[in-house]
């Protein structure tokens, strides 16, 4: 392996939490959204350097699946974006807060 | 004659119960009365038909098991013997007088299914007790008579102070039942037996110590039942029934139970002269506290239900005295005059318009002198004339408790005297203010049914000459019902006949004495003319304010304190204050979900750098760094 683990997985863990200050920070659903994919490739490249570093195919698997959950999910959460932008005019998360307890 | 027979004088009256009971609301009016009279009247006939059995040891026939279990063995048995014959006699032919007129007197009520199957399994569970072989299904009688009084005695439970009564009664009568079944218990625990010839056989075997406690605790159990001290503040209100109810109450059944219970067990009792001794004092006082309470009632029904617990100690002092065909003797003419006097009373009450109240009544007699004679007789039986049927028997109680000679017998002996006076003049103070005299409040006529008036004179005659039944051989009679009873009799006072001549004309002159001063009193109304002596005797020497002070409202304090002081306040206080702070908890963490992304967004940060922490914490605990 070329690029040592340590550098992989900081380069993981600083893109998750980039992409987790993204959602945390961003009140818009579609940068939510894009914040919560940022956070799975974080782990994707996490899972993959793993896998280059014990030779173990098990970690690519993994990530094969992450991608498909990844389209899986986006393109339910986009479809659910487009309901509620026409349907209430507005992406931005705390509009929607009918579930309060 | 087939033995089994027997049941039938026991079955009758609770398949007419059950007639009644079941089938009563879709029977025609009519009907309903003459199952109940018809029911009782069979089985007095079957007693007098099935008489013969009963000579000399009697019989004893069993139809099946009750109970059999280990030593405990317990039959559906009768024993027809003398004792028990003599008192089914009385208490079946009795109940049917009253029966009769009970339907004469309820003609006018809707609810008669219900009044007559009680009554009708009033005289089935009265006659358990007489004629049960074994003591448990004597103690099942025992409890049916309580069961039944509760139900007759608050037959009108639409008045609150009536359901009071018949629960007073109830719970009262209880309480002696608790004493009598311990006694039961230990008897059984201490024979292995429960058929009452058995126990009475076996009885010497005791120690001295257990026969006098069980002997007491069998008085004590007596007392509830027989409304003697301190078991009597249940009879007075007992009045709140219908009249034919307390006059088979206080006449035929329930009160006679206790003296019964004594008679049938007298072998056993007698074994101890503390207990007999016991037992004669607690009817002689009760006989005074009655009689002193009868003086001052103005309800006519109250003054009879104080005599009849004034009559009944009579019988306690006979027992104690240890003549037990004294005390069923008295127990028999009681019987007839006290029926009567009740019967009578429901006329005049009726008479009167529902008027209770004696000093409102007045001038009945000369409205219906039929009642009056009838009354008349009853009461001079009450008051002891002589030669009367109450005359002799209440003699023969107080001659045998002379004859026991000095000590607690002579103060007995001296309270039975007194007693004997104020009977003669409450009686007759009640028929001055009843019957002499002009009517004090306005009054309608008033028509009687001819059941009411006509079943009563059997009694009369019955009351006034009951003394045949067990002449003294003083006045030249064969004691009868004495030599009848045979072995069960009890002993014979002995007292020469000139000494027996003298109590007697000792005891006339009290019944003239006390109606000397009843007729100087009362000959007119001498108003109400209340006073602080008066208001205590009315209210029963305050009998119930004591109850209510020593034994109620320490209840009362104990069961709020229980309630109020502990379950209140420190257990539903301690769930409380848990279940509050529960609430207050929920309420706090509900705040959380507001229902909006970034909250709950934030929620997964902070949890996620908690779980990294903790991470780390275990990784700086592991030794040394990880391995990568």
């Amino acid at each position: 392996m070329i690029v040592p683990l340590t550098h992989v997985l900081a380069f993981s863990g600083a893109l998750f939490f980039l992409g987790l200050a993204c959602v945390l920070a961003r009140r818009n659903l579609i940068m939510i959204l894009i914040g919560v994919e940022i956070m799975i490739n974080g782990a994707g490249l996490a899972l993959a350097g793993g896998s280059a570093f014990w030779q173990n195919i098990d970690g690519q698997i993994l990530v094969i699946l992450l991608m498909a959950l990844t389209s899986a999910e986006v393109s339910i959460s986009l479809a659910m974006v487009v309901y509620l932008q026409r349907r209430r005019g507005t992406l931005e998360a705390n509009a929607y807060n009918e579930m309060h307890g | 004659m087939n033995p089994n027979l027997l049941f039938l004088i026991l079955l009758l009256p609770l398949c007419g119960a059950l007639i009644n009971g079941l089938f009563g609301l879709r029977l025609p009016r009519a009907l309903r009365g003459a199952v109940a009279v018809g029911a009782v009247a069979a089985s007095f006939a079957s007693v007098c038909l099935l008489w013969p059995l009963a000579a000399g040891e009697g019989t004893r026939t069993i139809l099946g098991t009750w109970l059999a279990s280990g030593n405990l063995r317990a039959d559906f048995g009768l024993l027809f013997d003398p004792l028990s014959a003599a008192m089914a006699l009385m208490v079946t032919g009795v109940s049917t007088l009253i029966h009769l007129y009970a339907v004469g007197y309820m003609h006018k009520e809707a609810d008669t299914a219900r009044f007559f199957a009680l009554l009708n399994l009033f005289v089935f569970a009265m006659l358990c007790i007489v004629l049960a072989d074994n003591l448990l299904l004597l103690f099942l009688g025992w409890e049916g008579v309580g069961f039944c009084s509760y139900g007759l005695i608050g037959f009108w439970y639409a008045k609150v102070e009536n359901a009071a009564a018949g629960r007073k009664a109830f719970l009262v009568t209880r309480v002696g039942d608790v004493f009598f079944a311990i006694a039961l218990l230990w008897l059984f625990a201490a024979l292995g037996q429960l058929g009452i010839p058995e126990i009475n056989a076996l009885a010497p075997q005791l120690s001295p110590t257990a026969v006098t406690a069980i002997a007491l605790l069998l008085l004590a159990g007596a007392c509830g039942k027989s409304a003697q001290l301190p078991l009597m503040t249940w009879l007075p209100d007992a009045m709140a029934g219908p009249t034919p109810v307390s006059a088979l109450i206080h006449a035929a059944t329930m009160v006679t139970a206790g003296v019964y219970l004594l008679c049938r067990l007298f072998p056993l009792v007698s074994l101890s002269p503390t207990a007999m001794t016991a037992i004669a004092l607690v009817g002689a006082v009760t006989a005074l506290y009655a009689a002193s309470c009868a003086l001052a009632q103005r309800e006519i029904k109250r003054v009879l239900a104080y005599s009849t617990m004034s009559q009944i100690g009579y019988m306690f002092i006979g027992v104690g005295a240890g003549t037990v065909s004294g005390a069923m003797f008295h127990l028999t003419t009681h019987a007839f005059f006290k029926a009567l006097l009740f019967m009578g009373a429901g006329c005049v009450i009726h008479l009167c318009h529902e008027e209770n109240d004696i000093y409102r009544m007045g001038g009945v007699a000369r409205r219906s002198p039929l009642v009056f004679a009838l009354f008349l007789a009853g009461a001079l039986c009450l008051a002891g004339l002589p030669f009367s049927g109450g005359f002799f028997s209440k003699d023969g109680i107080l001659l045998a408790a002379y004859a026991q000679g000095d000590g607690w017998f002579r103060l007995i002996w001296l309270l039975g005297l007194a007693s004997a006076l104020l009977t003669s003049l409450y009686s007759f103070r009640l028929l001055l203010l009843v019957f002499a005299g002009e009517p004090r409040e306005k009054v309608h006529k008033h028509h009687l049914p001819g059941l009411m008036r006509w079943t009563l004179p059997p009694l009369a005659l019955l009351g006034l000459f009951g003394g045949l039944f067990n002449l003294p051989p003083a006045y030249g009679g064969g004691e009868r019902l004495h030599h009848w009873l045979g072995s069960l009799a009890g002993s014979l006072p002995v007292v020469d006949h000139a000494r027996e001549f003298q109590l007697a004309a000792l005891a006339g002159g009290l019944f003239l004495l006390g109606a000397v001063i009843a007729w100087w009193r009362y000959r007119r109304f001498p108003g109400e003319q209340p006073s602080a002596l008066k208001n205590f005797l009315l209210h029963g020497w305050q009998a119930d304010a004591v109850v209510e002070w020593s034994l109620l409202k320490p209840f009362r304090a104990i069961g709020r304190f229980f309630w109020e002081g502990l379950d209140r306040t420190l257990i539903e206080g301690v769930l409380h204050t848990l279940a509050g702070g529960a609430m207050r908890e929920g309420e706090t963490l509900r705040r959380w979900t507001n229902g909006r992304l970034s909250t709950y967004l934030s929620g997964f940060a902070w949890g996620l750098l908690a779980l990294l922490l903790w991470f780390l914490l275990v990784l700086a605990k592991s030794a040394g760094p990880p391995h990568t």
